[in-house]
């Protein structure tokens, strides 16, 4: 295994007796991003919110830059470098743009690198930079989005999970994020994109997998599924 | 006029004893949506412990008040320990577990300090302050002090401190602050261990207003949330305008009804909360629905 690869094998969620996620394996190298798509309830939140540790897994188990992190609990994965977006972007309403970047810096010692990152940060998204006294729960929602991934790069992740950071946005907003991601993926960064949006994963990820009732059902370079007809027909509507 | 102002006066003192009780019954709501029904029992332990080590082992009345806001700070630490479990199960049974911590607590002080209560003299022997003709005693002008120094000290740790921020964090978004790296559980314990000191600052603070009793926490529990919940639930300066209300409340009507002053205090509050069922500073927080 290689190192800053992503593997995960044998996945399986269970929400009472229902199964939602079932043997789910897959991996992501370093660098390389993966799109994960489906209809809403196919399991790709259930995918991800397991690796994560915030939904109990049935089975399964979750390795990152060659360290065994299946029994790391939710709180603790972003010390091994892993970011999260999570689906609804869930920003701390109350709290001011820079309030919710900085705590994005929670589980790392306060250096001089916090600034910087956090200049890196307005670099990528200047909206925020102009609004980083405001409270986010006033943002509009492409702008919470941002601050949602904003605030899951402060940590400097070496990996990037994100839940639907397309929901809810309109086809403006969806290529702004897309640029983000294009920028982050040319920078090198770790990516599993989970999405309803085809069209944005085809875009922004290079191998792509593809989830029907809780398992894998087809996986393939984005390329190629993006020209696969009976994808284009579901997920695309072409 | 110069009755009114004096008995506005006279409910400033114990208004800021309430504002304290609802500032920890706040605390514990905003960050994990749970009213923590053993909190007027804490403020009682408070009141009990201060006034022994300043009436039996005759400390000066601020070390025996630290001494007080340390057991009870201790008293929050286990009480949200042993309830933990129960978050993410059943947050009823959780709730219901504080009323339980709260006849353990009472039962508990009457084996300790017997049933029948005590008077705690006056600290501060000073003379009543003149001002434009009204007569203020000094303890009430110490009460006031030392709760606007506490308010100022939350406030400032919740805003300044990343422990803070932690917390608000918490309250406001679980699921992200466990994805940021915050330790949820630990997060809450911070919250109660606050909550319980402030309580024994309540309640130290009470004894020479009142009388310490077993079942003077009811008393100041039942006033504590009403003032929470009149200046909207979770809500800091909320919790310091509802205290207060309450407290000159109280005064006006003990003036006017003597016997059945507490009926009309809460009277009072039941068509406050009728006319605006989020209090006065009504945010939104966690939500448990």
């Amino acid at each position: 295994m290689g190192a800053g690869e992503f593997a995960v094998e044998e996945l399986s969620v269970y929400y009472g007796g229902v199964c939602a996620v079932q043997s789910v394996s897959f991996t992501v190298g370093a660098g390389q991003s993966l799109g994960v798509i489906g209809t809403n309830g196919a399991g790709k939140s259930s995918t991800l919110r397991a690796l994560m540790g915030l939904v109990p897994r049935r089975s399964g188990t979750v390795r990152f830059d060659g360290k065994d992190l299946t029994g790391t609990k939710a709180r603790d994965m972003v010390r091994h470098g892993i970011g999260y977006v999570p689906e609804g972007r869930q920003v701390f309403g109350g709290l001011s743009v820079e309030k919710n970047l900085l705590l994005g810096d929670y589980a790392r010692r306060r250096n001089g690198e916090t600034r910087q990152t956090l200049a890196e940060v307005y670099e990528l998204f200047p909206v925020l930079g102009e609004m980083s006294g405001r409270l986010a729960g006033a943002l509009s929602g492409g702008q919470q989005q941002m601050l949602s991934i904003g605030r899951a790069l402060m940590c400097r992740p070496r990996l990037l999970l994100l839940d639907e950071p397309s929901m809810g946005l309109s086809p403006r907003l969806v290529d702004a994020i897309l640029t983000v991601l294009l920028e982050l993926r040319r920078k090198g960064l770790t990516m599993l994109l989970v999405e309803q949006n085809a069209k944005l994963t085809f875009e922004a990820t290079n191998h792509c997998l593809v989830m029907e009732n809780g398992a894998v059902a087809m996986t393939g370079a984005a390329a190629d599924l993006r020209k696969d007809v009976r994808v284009r027909r579901v997920y695309l509507g072409l | 006029m110069q009755i009114f102002f004096q008995t506005l006066v006279g409910g400033l003192s114990l208004g800021a004893v309430y504002a304290l009780v609802a500032m920890g019954f706040s605390l514990v709501y905003r960050t994990m949506g749970l009213v923590n029904f053993a909190h007027g029992n804490v403020v009682m332990i408070g009141a009990y412990v201060a006034s022994t080590f300043y009436l039996t082992v005759t400390l000066p009345f601020i070390p025996a008040m630290l001494i007080a806001l340390a057991v009870t700070g201790a008293i929050g630490l286990v009480i949200e320990r042993v309830l933990r479990p129960l978050e993410n199960k059943d947050f009823t049974l959780m709730l219901i577990g504080t009323i339980g911590f709260g006849i353990v607590l009472e039962a508990l002080a009457t084996l300790i300090w017997g049933a029948t209560g005590r008077a705690v003299r006056n600290p501060v022997q000073a003379a009543p302050v003149e001002l434009l003709g009204l007569r203020i005693r000094t303890y009430d002008l110490v009460v006031l002090a030392v709760a606007a120094a506490a308010t100022v000290a939350l406030v400032l740790f919740l805003q300044r401190t990343k422990r803070g921020a932690a917390m608000q964090a918490v309250a406001m978004n679980h699921e992200a602050a466990t994805a940021v790296g915050i330790h949820v559980g630990r997060s809450n314990a911070v919250a109660f261990g606050i909550g319980a000191s402030l309580a024994a600052l309540a309640g130290s603070l009470a004894g020479p207003l009142l009388y310490v009793s077993p079942t003077m926490g009811g008393t100041l529990g039942i006033h504590g949330f009403a003032a929470m919940a009149i200046g909207g639930f979770g809500s800091i300066p909320g919790a310091i305008v509802g205290g207060l209300s309450i407290g000159v409340l109280g005064s006006y009507s003990a003036g006017h009804f003597e016997g059945y002053s507490e009926l009309v205090t809460f009277l009072v509050f039941t068509v406050a909360i009728m006319i605006r069922p989020t209090g006065i500073f009504g945010e939104t927080t966690v939500n448990r629905a």
